[in-house]
Formats: structure tokens, sequence, C-alpha cells
């Protein structure tokens, strides 16, 4: 190690000064030399590659952003739906098909995990539709006491109050052992609200990005304008192709190091974010779907495609390409193969052995897109 | 002589040899130096990360030792950790009273905070003489009062912040609600623009109104990249670029604020907050937990010692904040944004936001010794009775400001669209921003009013491209 070590520092000092001296002759030569057709082809190079670049982020809203918050939509009325359903008539069947409707509400929000840039968190959509954890003590307070249960009401409560976890603590209970009979009227009349909200919240986020909301132009359009000299956020198009490769990065790294890494470490139930349900392994595949939704462009369950970063990257370095996609499916299976319902099985074997394999999946999919994808992307 | 002249070629080829590896390796390392290291000031020197994006502001510092980067992703986790009503299993301990539930609720994705319930907080003070020196004893709760006051005496039933939301079974102290007030106003061209200052309607739980007597001031967040690399900045920095009295009689002053040092239990420089109100990044956390949240803490502990977080967690938590990093700029090469800076110069606006300063020996040792572009001074100005909120805080007065750092200021609406500047986020774009400075700063402002449209847009694409 320590002669390496030295041999390095040898070669600093001795080539240094003549690399730096090649330096300075190399680029006087090219100054020296006037503005050259291979200036302009790289000119005509690089606005072709911002019309693709463009495509890519345009084809990103359209494409997936917004059919994944319509599935949302229309997942949150489903759930509406069959909640009112099992309130007007509070049986076991009813119950089930409401909990069934809640586990399907579930994927097309996890699947917006890897783009939760925009106005889901700054018009505060993500709080109001998925805080976490939920604030047991206050809801308790809520049921047990004589206030008017109405949209107003449910608006101003925190948002670890109201939204995903909370309707799933009311529909599962604490550990998915919930039975028809356990409803009393007040949780009953809770949960009709919790869920009419909800829908509205979702709504609304779709809308943010589809029309605009609160005198807003439409999210869409500051993808779809980026590198103009007006557009609010991504002065460069580099820079809204790299929010998609960043949107990924963070939901990976959440996946690997909180949602599974956490558990993994404290072999505690606690942590596991739907575990009222037993179905925090959809999240966790979810997820990953998202960031593959986002490198390909695409949402399966909307028949949607577009131009996508994996076209981008395949122009670019097509093994790249592959190695990327076949890193998603190896995280996706290392993920499917952790035993089901991980809230009972936390302590088992299998769980940690399967939970540390599918970790490493997703820490070798991430450094292959830190340390590759994004270069790339930021020329 | 064959020997010579056979040992001369020799030499001749083995310096060719070198030059064309020396060309090689030349080549290799100008390759590396465009794309690791562009010929541009790193905005937080090797700390600086290159990410334009929403998520510009949540990136660990570059070059964190393996260590210092696994504490940085646990107080990440405390940052974010949402507090419920105890007793709980995660995350006991908020309020009774409160503003927001977590660090991130407010300082979303690590940026500011828009002008709303929930992120806007108002500080109060009441004025009246005899409160001055009055020792009221803190209402539970409201340990702000546990700092010593000076000249910001609470208000009774209200302390010296308004929590606005409470856990169940509690009163909020006061509904607060934003109304704004529109001027019309024009540029040295003739061209008009909006300004909006904040006019809020505070009311108070028992149905009145807050009386007009107390002073109020409403502030959004700020944001929480970089401020380790500004604590960084030693006091002898800070002192030499204060100019009190303005001996050097260019109209800007610069004060350093002298406020109460919790730990220390002594007067200490004013750096954090909006009016420099804190001396250390560890109390403006540990105050923000305790009033904001109502998470009691090690420095701000239950009347018995007892506290809702544990050192550990405090510690995470501000060590994430101190460790965040700054994204480096972009559009650096281009001609407008270049225009926009000498502007910015000629402008004098690099007097106060001074673009660069050196971090000294510093706890985080990876934050130690950087040249860094912050664009702050970390001093107070008068900024003019526009911007007052007449509510003196330690040595600063009522139309005192420190000023912001710029750096990263272009990605405000990437991380949060729709948010705004200034303390009380009045100021909807950059130029609204600029049009508020006065005081010190009015010489400025004038320059900026009086530009051409053109070099306008070229200032702001400067600012942009922070």
């Amino acid at each position: 190690m320590l002669a390496k070590n030295k041999t390095r520092t040898l070669y600093r000092r001795l080539l240094l000064p003549f690399a730096c001296l090649s330096v300075i002759i190399i680029t006087s030569a090219c100054s020296s030399n006037s503005t050259t057709s291979s200036d302009r082809s790289t000119q005509n190079t690089n606005a072709q590659s911002n019309d693709i670049e463009l495509a890519v982020v345009s084809d990103f809203a359209d494409r997936v952003v917004i059919p994944t918050y319509n599935l949302l939509v229309k997942q949150a009325e489903d759930l509406n739906q069959a909640v009112n359903t099992f309130v007007s008539d509070p049986n076991d069947d009813n119950l089930r098909a409401a909990q069934q409707a809640w586990i399907e509400t579930r994927f097309p929000w996890e699947k917006s995990e890897a783009f939760a840039f925009g106005p889901a968190s700054s018009l505060g959509y993500d709080g109001d539709l998925d805080d976490w954890p939920v604030n047991e003590t206050d809801l308790e307070a809520i049921i047990n006491s004589s206030d008017s249960i109405t949209e107003e009401y449910v608006e101003e409560l925190q948002t670890t109050e109201k939204g995903f976890h909370t309707i799933e603590l009311l529909l599962f209970g604490e550990d998915n052992n919930k039975k028809a009979a356990d409803f009393t009227q007040r949780k009953l009349d809770l949960l009709k609200v919790l869920t009419s909200t909800f829908q509205q919240s979702a709504t609304d986020l779709a809308k943010s990005w589809t029309e605009g909301v609160e005198g807003n132009p439409p999210y869409r359009e500051v993808l779809a304008t980026a590198g103009n000299d007006d557009n609010p956020a991504y002065p460069t198009v580099e820079a809204a192709v790299e929010e998609i490769v960043q949107g990924m990065l963070g939901c990976l790294d959440e996946v690997a190091n909180e949602k599974i890494g956490e558990p993994l470490e404290t072999k505690e139930t606690e942590g596991l974010e739907s575990r009222f349900s037993h179905s925090s392994l959809n999240d966790f595949q979810s997820n990953l779907q998202s960031v593959a939704n986002a490198y390909l462009g695409e949402v399966p369950e909307a028949n949607t495609s577009g131009k996508s970063l994996s076209d981008l990257i395949a122009n670019n370095n097509p093994e790249l390409d592959e190695q990327v996609k076949q890193e998603i499916q190896a995280a996706i299976d290392a993920v499917s193969a952790i035993p089901a319902p991980i809230e009972t099985k936390l302590t088992e074997a299998e769980a940690e052995t399967t939970m540390t394999t599918a970790q490493e999946a997703i820490i070798t999919l991430f450094t292959t897109i830190e340390e590759q994808v994004l270069p790339i992307v930021q020329g | 002589m064959t020997s010579l002249s056979w040992r001369s070629s020799n030499k001749l080829a083995t310096l060719a040899m070198l030059f064309m590896v020396a060309i090689i390796i030349g080549i290799f390392l100008s390759r590396l130096w465009n794309s690791a290291s562009p010929q541009i000031p790193l905005a937080a020197g090797e700390t600086t990360v290159f990410n334009r994006t929403s998520t510009a502001y949540e990136q660990p510092s570059a070059g964190l030792t393996e260590a210092n980067f696994d504490k940085h992703g646990e107080g990440d986790i405390a940052f974010e950790a949402v507090f419920v009503t105890s007793p709980a299993r995660v995350n006991p301990g908020l309020g009774p009273l409160f503003n927001n539930a977590s660090c991130a609720g407010c300082h979303i994705r690590n940026g500011r905070g828009l002008p709303e319930k929930g992120q806007m907080l108002v500080r109060v003070s009441d004025p009246q003489e005899s409160n001055l020196d009055s020792n009221t004893v803190p209402l539970q709760y409201q340990l702000e009062d546990n700092i010593k006051q000076s000249n910001t005496p609470s208000v009774p039933g209200l302390g010296t912040q308004i929590q606005d939301q409470a856990i169940y079974g509690y009163q909020p102290e006061a509904a607060v609600e934003m109304n704004w007030q529109e001027v019309t106003e024009r540029y040295g061209d003739g061209t008009t623009y909006q300004l909006r200052s904040p006019e809020p309607k505070i009311t108070l739980a028992n149905g009145e109104s807050l009386s007009p007597e107390i002073q109020i001031s409403p502030r959004i967040p700020s944001p929480v990249f970089g401020i380790g690399l500004l604590e960084a900045i030693p006091n002898q920095t800070l002192e030499k670029l204060a100019d009190p009295e303005d001996k050097d009689g260019d109209g800007i002053s610069g004060r350093l604020n002298q406020v109460w040092d919790v730990q220390t239990k002594s007067t200490a420089i004013g750096k954090f907050g909006w009016k420099a109100g804190h001396p250390t990044l560890l109390q403006q956390s540990a105050s923000a937990y305790v009033n904001d949240m109502g998470v009691t803490n090690p420095l701000f502990t239950e009347p018995d010692g007892s506290a809702d977080i544990d050192e550990e967690i405090l510690d995470n938590a501000n060590f994430y904040v101190q460790t965040l990093a700054v994204p480096a700029r972009t559009l650096t090469k281009d001609s407008q944004v270049q225009r926009g800076e000498t502007l910015f110069n000629e402008a004098n606006c690099a007097a106060c936001h001074i673009s660069t300063l050196k971090t000294g020996k510093y706890e985080v040792k990876e934050l130690s010794y950087q040249t860094i572009y912050p664009y702050t001074d970390l001093l107070l100005h008068d900024m003019g009775e526009g911007l007052a909120d007449n509510r003196p805080e330690f040595l600063a007065t009522g139309t005192e400001w420190r000023t912001p750092p710029l750096w990263g200021i272009g990605l405000t609406h990437t991380v949060l669209p729709y948010s705004s500047f200034l303390h009380d986020g009045r100021a909807r774009t950059l130029e609204e921003a600029i049009l508020w400075h006065g005081g010190e700063a009015e010489a400025s402002r004038e320059a900026f009013r009086n530009l051409s449209a053109d070099n306008r847009a070229a200032l702001v694409k400067f600012l942009r491209s922070l």
C-alpha cells in the first residue's frame, strides 16, 4: 500500500508539470482556430439533443405523472364509493370490499413516489393524503367527542388525523383485525367524511398538473417549457431531465435505507408504513414500479408511453440502458421474494435474508443510476 | 563521439516520448478538469454539490466522512419525523401548542415555506414599558420565555410567538389570517409593477382582535441548507465586516446583533434567524423544536427537567442542517448572466450581499477552511420603513434585518413552486424583493429601478443562476 502511494506521488510530481504544459499547448492550439464547422455541428447536435430531452420531460409530465395521478383519482372515487356502501350497510363483506378499495388506491399513490415534486409538496397534497404516523391519541379523542364531523371539520384537522393511514387504521384496525361489528356510528361518520375529503385532495392534486389550481398555470407547463427564459423552475432542459433522475434516486434511497432498512435494523414493525393493513410490501413494490415508470416513460395500467429517459440513455450508451433495465427487474424480483405479510414475518430468518438481498439489489440500481446515468444527463 | 551522439539521440527519444505521454495525460486531465470542476467559483468550496432540481437543497455536503454521512442520514430522519400527541409509539411529544408537527413541514424540502397557516409564524411582543423588566412566570409550554427577553417582552397569554395550532382538547392561541394590500409603482422607464404588503388579522382564542399596541412580526421559514458553512465563518471575520458607525462613509453600516446564549448563559454574537436572534445553529434548532412544534428538548426542557426528545435526536437534526450542501451555480457561461453579475456589483448590492467569505476551523471538519460564495455578510442593516416590522429583537431595531444569503436562491421555485421572498413572503418575484429594499439599500434599489428592462432581466437572471 505504502509503496503504491509513493509511486503515485512520484508520478504526480514528475508528470504534472508536463501535463500542464501540454494542456496549455493544446488549448492555445485549439483557441487559435476560429469557429469551425465542428463547432457548428456541435451546436446542431445540441439542438437535436435538446429536442429529445424536451420530448422526454414533456412526455414524462403527460404520460407518466398525470396518468398516475388520474389513476389515483379513479381509485379514490372507488374507495369513497366502497366506504359509502359500507357505512350505509356495515357488514363484513362490505368492509372487505372497502378494505380492498383502500389497497387498490394505495398502488397508484405509491407509484407516484418517484415524482413527488411540484404541487404535491408545495400545495400540501402530500401531507393531506399521506402523512405518517397517525395521531392515534387525538383520533381517539375525536371519536369519543361529540364534535360534529363535517368536511370543514376534517379540513381543519392535522394531517396526521386524516389521509391514507388514518383511513387505514379505521378500516383495518391496529393489526389487520377489524370486523364490521367493531364500528361505532362515530367511527362510520368519521370514515365517510375522511374518504370524501381524501378524494377531493386527490382530485385537486391531479388538477394542479392538468388545469392548474389557485390561479396557477397547470404544472405540466413547467416541464413542457423547460429551458425557456421565463421558466420558473428549469432554466435548462438538462435540469428538468435531471429532475426525473433525482426523483428516481430519492425514491430508491428511501425504499432501501428507510422503508426496508429501518425495520431490518430495528426488527420493529412500528416503522412499517402500512402496518395496519399488513400491506407495506405493496408499498415497496409500487415504489420500485414508480422508478421503472419514470425511467421507461410509461404507465402500463393507463396504457400510456412516450419518449423516455431510457431512450435518452440508449442513444448514448445502449449497454448502460440494458443494465439499468435489468437492475430494475432484479430489484423488483428481490422485493417479491420477501415473505408476505412482512408485518407478521419480520422477525423470521427468511425475512432477514430476503430483505437484505432486496436492499442490496436496490442499492446496486441506485449506484448505477447515480454513477453512470446521472453524469450523462448532467452532460 | 558515436557513444555521445547515441546518447543524445536516446535523450531526444526519451524527451519526445515524455512529451507524448505528457500530451496524452494532458488531454486526460483537461477532460477531467472540464467535467469535474467548471472554471467558476464553486458555491461552497469542496463541499459543493451539482444538482439543479427540486432535491437540490436535500443533499449531504460533498466530502463527508463515512461516519458523518451516516449521521447526516440519521439527522434526515429526525428532520422529517412528524410528531403526534403523547402517548404514542412513534414520535410522541407534539404541542400542546404548535405551528407545525415536523421540521420538514415548515422548511419544505429544506427550502422556505409559504406565508400560510402551518408555515408562517407571527412573533409578538408587548412594548409597554412596565413589561420590560417584569419577570413574568413562563406560561407552561411557552418556553421561549426561558430566553432572556431583553427588549422583546412577551405578551401575556401569547408569549413571544403565536402558536396557531393545538392538539385535541387545547385551544390555539390565536387565528392568523393573512391579507395583502397591493400598490402600483413604476420603474424608471415607466413600466408599472405591483408590490404587496401583509396586513395580518389576528383573532385571539376569546374571539377578540389582538390589541394594536402589540408589536407583530410575521415570518416565513428560511431555507436551511449551507448553514453549517455560515456557522463556520469566524467571528473575527464578521467583526471586521461590521461598520456600525459607517466609518468608511459608504452609507452602509452593518451591525452585529448581540443575543442571549442559553447554553453559556451569556451574551453572544447573533447569526441565525431573520434578525440574527440566535447565536448558534443548535439553539436555533432547539428553539424551533420547542416553539414551533411544542417539542421539549435538552436545551428547552419541561419545568421538571424532562424532555420529549433526547440529546442524540436534537444533535442529529442539528447536524443534518449543518451538513446540508449548497448547489453549484448554473448558466455561468451565459452572457446575460455575466452581464447581470456586473450590474449586481455596479448597483452595490454586493456591499451587503458579499460574495466571497472563508470558513475557519469548525466542529464539522469537512466544512473547515473553505472559500464559499454565500452573498451575505450576516450583519444587520437598516432596510427602511417599507420593510420594517417595528419589532426590535435584542440589538436589532424595528427596521433592521440580517442580510440573507443568496446562494441557491435561483432554485427557490424549483424546490417550492409558488413560494415567495423576504421575511414575510411578501415578494412574489426576485424583482419585487429587490424593489422592497430601502434604508441603507435604497441607492441600490434605485439603481435597479432605473435600469433598462433588458438590464433588469440580466440582473435577475444572474440571481437565478445562483
